[in-house]
């Protein structure tokens, strides 16, 4: 089930989740955000490691869950988003 | 307002009744206002005394992963020492408990300081008669990459002018030798960043045999290396320490004899003692964390208290976090 969404604010656009992931990855891993693509993988291509990857899922918890009540990443599905795009499609998906 | 701090009187092999006699001997011996965090119904159990207690109802093991382990044990008292600090209500964290937790902890609720890429566990290795030499990374990442050295260098030169005064500090490069042909691929290129970074006084490598003497003041490596050597060379100290008191109080002429000299040996195995340093600092998160052994005795606690009081004090975030502005813009 879609997570419930404020009323206040309207629901994320992929384009906005893409720029989010990529802000939040870029401050983590000290990176330029341009640098970064939806194709790449974290641990691969971009060397974030498993603490890097739970900072970036905090971040995205925290800015998320400020427009969409309830919006949590479970950590069951953590090791299934193994790249850039995976990351955006599984917020996406959780945001209906 | 000096604010108290926050001491995770959960972790620990001997959690929370040596971590709360320490805190009460930080208290008592220093002067130190400290609030514990942990299992309330525990730590009355172990008479805390007149300390403030902030009841949480979870505790990170020594074996839990670091960082799942703070993504859903949030009420533990690690996550809450943490929050405490972050939030204003501590100067410091202490903890003796799963170092990677605390790592985690530490990172996930304070922060990092801008610039840091990771942070690094900073770990005094005592010199006799002079400033010790910081080693570090001594457990935070056991991979690293070259780039994150020289930050290391950067923070672990601020940390050791913040702490122990020294002006322009030695930075070293722990090796396999001293020449640049020797050493694994990160510290071939990591020599070379170190060698080029700007505002460090960079010596050159060093070997495990120069911890202990004034080669440097600061020594860098991965915290998997940093890790091995620290723990070699306090299994070494404490085993030496053990056998020479065996041979020396085997029969009684032998034990007037250590009688006799135990007053000069006294201040050097003090001085030699891991329990003296009061722990290491983590350096690179945006707030003040430190890290004690499990195997903390409650007099170790209290030097980690009183070191964790004395940086806030000194404001040791904010010169680590001018050090790592000012190398970023150069």
């Amino acid at each position: 089930m879609p997570a419930e969404t404020h009323e206040s604010r309207s629901p994320m656009e992929r384009a906005e989740v893409v720029d989010l992931i990529r802000d939040r990855l870029a401050d983590i891993l000290e990176i330029d955000a341009s640098s970064i693509a939806e194709g790449q993988s974290f641990v691969e291509d971009l060397q974030a490691d498993s603490l890097a990857l739970i900072e970036l899922v905090e971040a995205i918890e925290e800015e998320v869950g400020e427009r969409t009540v309830g919006f949590r990443i479970d950590d069951d599905d953590l090791e299934d988003l193994r790249t850039v795009r995976d990351a955006v499609d599984y917020v996406c998906a959780k945001l209906g | 307002m000096t604010l108290p701090v926050a001491v995770d009187a959960m972790g620990g092999d001997k959690a929370p009744a040596d971590v709360v006699r320490g805190a009460r001997q930080a208290a008592d011996e220093f002067g130190v206002e400290v609030i514990l965090v942990g299992r309330a119904d525990e730590i009355a159990a172990v008479d805390p005394g007149d300390l403030a207690v902030l009841d949480c109802r979870e505790v990170i093991g020594m074996h839990d992963e670091a960082g799942a382990a703070v993504r859903t044990k949030k009420d533990s008292s690690l996550v809450r020492a943490a929050e405490l600090v972050r939030d204003g209500k501590a100067s410091a964290m202490v903890s003796g408990g799963n170092t990677g937790a605390g790592m985690a902890a530490a990172l996930l609720r304070m922060g990092r300081i801008r610039g840091v890429a990771r942070p690094a566990i900073a770990t005094p290795i005592p010199v006799p008669g002079a400033s010790p030499t910081i080693l570090l990374d001594s457990g935070a990442n056991a991979d690293c990459q070259p780039a994150w050295l020289v930050q290391f260098a950067q923070m672990g030169s601020a940390y050791c002018a913040t702490r122990f005064g020294v002006e322009r500090p030695k930075v070293a490069l722990l090796s396999i030798g001293e020449e640049d042909t020797k050493g694994s691929t990160l510290v071939k290129e990591a020599r070379e960043l170190l060698r080029e970074a700007p505002g460090l006084h960079f010596v050159g490598n060093v070997e495990g045999r120069d911890l202990m003497s004034d080669a440097a003041d600061v020594v860098v490596t991965d915290g998997f290396t940093g890790n091995v050597t620290l723990k070699t060379m306090e299994g070494l100290f404490r085993w030496l320490q053990g056998a020479l008191f065996g041979v020396m109080t085997a029969t009684p002429d032998r034990q007037a004899a250590f009688d006799v000299l135990w007053p000069a040996l006294q201040p050097l195995i003090a001085e030699l003692e891991p329990d003296s340093y009061g722990g290491a600092v983590m350096l690179g998160v945006d707030g003040l964390c430190i890290i004690s052994h499990g195997s903390s005795s409650p007099t170790a606690i209290a030097n980690a208290v009183a070191l964790a009081r004395d940086m806030a004090a000194v404001d040791l975030v904010g010169a680590l976090t001018a050090s790592v502005s000012a190398s970023s813009a150069s």
